[in-house]
């Protein structure tokens, strides 16, 4: 499975990477901002990525795929430090599929994005 | 400043300590600084700023503990504190300032953090946004110390009336 894991921080990529690879997701790749996002999303079958990034947000990455016919159903998962309400409710609003806050544990990452991957199938 | 606005700085940093390190590091007495000078050899720094409130909150370690806790979370040695190092160091300072976020909007405090700034070396200084002095908490784990600094300046809500009223007034 094809998943983009964007972060503005590398250590925070390697890390996910690193857990995805631990529960056999192979063949990941990433890129550091929304618009590093926009332009590896062929082939891509999930997209993990953070909120708060230079140069395009997460936020603005999730409306330019959501409002983009070939990558409108790709699953997304926000992975972030920011866990206010107002702002969860505002991501899945803007059509993320799950949400999970940093930091997080191996477990709870993989069990989210398992359950993503049964609901969007 | 009231402790009710220094406790989710804490907390936030006790739950990433346990999560991404399963470590619990030991707070010692917080006490007031007034200079800028970092106690550590790498800080990360990240302003905040909300309708009512603006500040900052920094992390500061020595260089073995940064070191210590690349080594940690990514499992490999590095001897030297190096784009990783300032990376990660930043990462920690950016999910504590997010898991403080949350908490203190219990408080009705709603702020919006701003990307981390790295420092490194020794003496450097940490420029904080809201006013001095500000918060000074230290943490041991091990053998190891380091530091976290919150400035928050909270404007009463009587200015803020008054700067509403001068507004609708012009």
């Amino acid at each position: 499975m094809k998943i983009l894991v964007v972060d503005d921080s590398a250590t925070m990529r390697r890390i996910i990477m690193k857990h995805l690879n631990d529960a056999g997701y192979t063949g990941t790749v990433e890129a550091e901002n929304g618009l590093e996002a926009i332009s590896r999303m062929e082939g891509v079958e999930l997209v993990l990525t953070d909120w708060n990034m230079p140069v395009m947000d997460g936020m603005s990455l999730v409306k330019e795929l959501r409002q983009n016919p070939a990558y409108s159903r790709v699953p997304i998962v926000m992975i972030t430090s920011i866990g206010a309400r107002k702002e969860v409710v505002e991501a899945l609003k803007q059509g993320v599929n799950n949400y999970i806050v940093k930091p997080f544990t191996p477990s709870i990452l993989i069990e989210k994005i398992k359950s993503v991957i049964e609901v969007t199938a | 400043m009231d402790v009710k606005y220094i406790n989710p700085f804490i907390n936030a940093l006790d739950h990433t300590m346990a999560t991404m390190l399963g470590v619990a590091p030991e707070r010692m007495t917080i006490s007031v600084k007034s200079h800028n000078i970092a106690l550590g050899d790498i800080s990360a720094i990240i302003g905040f700023a909300g309708e009512n409130v603006q500040g900052s909150i920094a992390l500061s370690f020595p260089e073995k503990m940064a070191l210590l806790l690349y080594r940690r979370i990514i499992g490999e040695v590095v001897t030297r504190i190096n784009k990783d190092i300032e990376d990660i160091v930043g990462e920690l300072a950016n999910i504590v300032a997010g898991g403080a976020k949350t908490e203190l909007e219990n408080s009705r405090l709603f702020i919006h953090n701003a990307i981390p700034s790295v420092i490194v070396g020794k003496n450097h200084t940490i420029a904080h946004k809201g006013t001095t002095p500000f918060v000074l908490i230290p943490f041991q784990w091990e053998t190891h110390y380091f530091t976290m600094e919150v400035s928050m300046k909270i404007e009463s809500t009587g200015l803020l009336f008054k700067r509403a009223l001068a507004a609708r007034a012009t």
